[in-house]
């Protein structure tokens, strides 16, 4: 009997009592839950707006006005089962497409409030030739909004997610859809049935 | 010489170092009603829960918390015992050990089926309140999982009406009729089932979204139960769907069963949990809307019982009887192995160390999620959009909903609230800030 506690309490205490650290690179892909993870948001926010970018919605534009089209982000809605941080989604997909050096991008409503305080302090406490003017803003040709949704099948201790990200890129002239992007990911999680 | 007595001063001593965060904690939840949700949780914060007490630990202070008005620390409580019983769905081998030789505190806390699901209740509204309707939908998505992995055909355990009507109303706010009325339609199945009343605010949502999606049949067959139609708020009116936390849920007890085995001289106990007769009768909460003078232009409505979280709590532990009642027995062989053991090794004193162990050891897991209300009341309530909702008892009153951005233009009219027997504290969503009681009433009569 003494023998079996002997190793049972060897077990708890070289399992129990060791923390390790390994880096890895940001653009590992580690599987730890099953949930979405920093590997799905990149990896999504690069295919779907390397998808967008390659549409003829910009050649369109730029064959009609000469210009770049500019581009804002707009809502992106998270209707899946996981709390998924958005902003990272978001802020990896202004990166890809400020990035592609083929649109403008616009500053979301958030970061305008505060550039417009900005400039409104400039107004009364910058030199006059460091001043920048009020409405001088760059307008959005373009909105994307979009959504996660997933699909979860449980059985036991077995999972299938399924997430689907849905985009659409907005023409905010006529309300024109010029782009739909869709992408899909699903997982088999498998729960350990017993543990230590 | 003693090896025999290793297995129950282990089990004693495991017990010494973590039964008295639970027993702490169950004391608390007794004082609870008198202390307040603020007290208690200061008082809460001061204990060191052992890691196999920490679910329940973090359950009460996530919904003290939430009472208390912190909710991102209540939010951040909440996810973490989810997390915490979700990773341990799988079966341990050590816990199972100790379990099956010392007793079962010797376990992980996991939670029972209801407090499975009400985990995900109890953070949906925490999401709500601080504004977050989306973060709110995907805890009840995550309920409905949870509720599906807990069915079992022709048993409602783990079921429960109050996440699923909660469920219906959040779908509901965000303009997904059909979803809601299917949570609506689950909700009701689940109370008909259980045989209980089906409360005045699900009636409403079920004659009200059905007539929206022009679901004659299912309307007409509504319209029939309740006799009643729809009361569809008009241009100028709102809807406030007012929670009402009433009162605490009781604690388990140990019930405790010693024979004598005159053969071997031996008490052989077994302890179980139980809960004592529930004593405990609903309070409701008053709601006047209008122009607040009774009888002229002025409705008075109560909320009403959608979750008698006293018999839940009941429920679970008699579908855990059978499980527990078998694990006692086989502790009670192991530790008459281990006197008779004794006996053959250590004489008369080595059996009677060994009895006195084993008697010890003995311990019912009385830990529960026991700082939820006695009961979960609802009441859906049509307003002017311009006037103010009274909550009679409580010197609560919930401001005009344009006031919270509400408009005739606006398609969708609704406000939240959550108020508990507790204290004097409102969330609503959305959220306004600065609601306070202008009484200091305690309780509703």
């Amino acid at each position: 009997m003494m023998k079996i506690w002997a190793i049972i309490f060897a077990a708890m205490l070289f399992s129990g009592c060791s923390t390790s650290v390994e880096r890895i690179d940001s653009d590992t892909t580690v599987d730890l839950s099953g949930a979405w993870n920093d590997s799905d948001s990149r990896l999504v926010a690069q295919e779907m707006i390397q998808d967008a970018l390659s549409r003829p919605w910009i050649s369109d534009y730029t064959g009609r006005t000469g210009e770049r089209p500019a581009v804002i982000v707009g809502t992106v809605r998270n209707l899946s089962h996981e709390h998924i941080n958005l902003k990272t989604f978001v802020a990896d997909m202004e990166r890809e497409l400020v990035n592609s050096g083929r649109v403008d991008f616009v500053a979301s409503r958030d970061e305008r409030g505060e550039v417009r305080d900005e400039r409104l302090d400039q107004d009364l406490n910058a030199r006059e030739e460091t001043r920048n003017a009020a409405g001088q803003e760059l307008g959005a040709d373009f909105m994307l909004t979009g959504q996660v949704n997933t699909i979860i099948d449980a059985e036991d201790n077995e999972q299938v997610r399924f997430y689907q990200v849905d985009l659409t890129l907005i023409s905010m002239a006529d309300n024109r859809k010029v782009w739909l992007g869709q992408k899909k990911i699903k997982k088999l999680v498998k729960n350990a049935s017993i543990r230590y | 010489m003693f090896r025999f007595l290793a297995t129950p001063l282990l089990g004693l001593g495991l017990l010494y170092l973590q039964g008295c965060s639970s027993w702490q904690i169950n004391q608390l939840s007794t004082a609870l009603p008198t202390a307040g949700p603020e007290e208690t949780l200061k008082k809460l914060e001061e204990i060191d829960p052992s890691d196999r007490d920490r679910t329940q630990y973090l359950l009460n202070r996530g919904v003290l918390k939430l009472y208390s008005g912190d909710l991102d620390g209540s939010r951040q409580d909440l996810e973490q015992a989810k997390v915490i019983m979700s990773s341990l769905q799988a079966v341990s081998l050590t816990e199972n050990f100790g379990a099956l030789t010392a007793n079962e505190t010797l376990r992980s806390y996991t939670g029972t089926p209801s407090e499975q699901v009400l985990v995900h209740a109890m953070l949906a509204m925490g999401y709500l309140f601080s504004g977050n309707l989306d973060g709110a939908r995907v805890e009840m998505l995550q309920a409905n999982v949870t509720m599906s992995r807990l069915g079992e055909r022709e048993s409602v355990s783990g079921q429960l009406a109050s996440v699923r009507f909660l469920a219906g109303l959040i779908y509901e706010m965000n303009g997904e009729l059909d979803d809601a009325l299917i949570s609506y339609r689950s909700a009701h199945e689940i109370i008909k089932t259980r045989g209980e009343q089906v409360p005045d605010a699900l009636a409403t949502s079920l004659l009200n979204v059905s007539l929206r999606q022009n679901n004659d049949e299912e309307y007409e067959k509504h319209v029939a139960e309740f006799g009643r139609k729809a009361s569809l708020p008009k241009a100028n009116e709102g809807e406030w769907i007012v929670y009402y936390h009433d009162g605490v849920v009781t604690n388990k007890t140990e019930a405790r069963l010693s024979v004598f085995e005159p053969k071997l001289r031996s008490l052989i106990s077994v302890v179980v949990p139980q809960y004592p007769p529930s004593r405990y009768q609903p309070r409701r909460l008053s709601i006047k809307s209008g122009n607040g003078k009774v009888g002229a232009g002025t409705d008075v409505n109560s909320t009403e019982v959608i979750e008698m979280i006293e018999r839940r709590a009941r429920e679970d532990l008699a579908d855990q009887s059978a499980k527990i009642m078998a694990a006692a027995t086989v502790r009670a062989v192991a530790k008459y192995q281990m006197v008779k053991e004794a006996q053959k090794n250590g004489g008369g004193l080595g059996g009677l160390l060994a009895n006195i162990a084993g008697v010890l050891s003995e311990q019912a897991d009385v830990r529960s999620w026991n700082m939820l209300p006695s009961s979960i009341q609802v009441a859906r309530t049509v307003a002017p959009l311009d006037s103010p909702v009274q909550i009679v008892g409580k010197g609560l009153a919930l401001p005009p909903l344009n006031e919270l951005g509400a408009s005739r233009s606006r398609a969708v009219r609704y406000g939240v609230a959550l108020v508990n027997s507790l204290n004097n504290r409102l969330l609503s969503y959305p959220p306004v800030k600065g609601i306070k009681s202008n009484e200091g009433q305690p309780n509703e009569q």
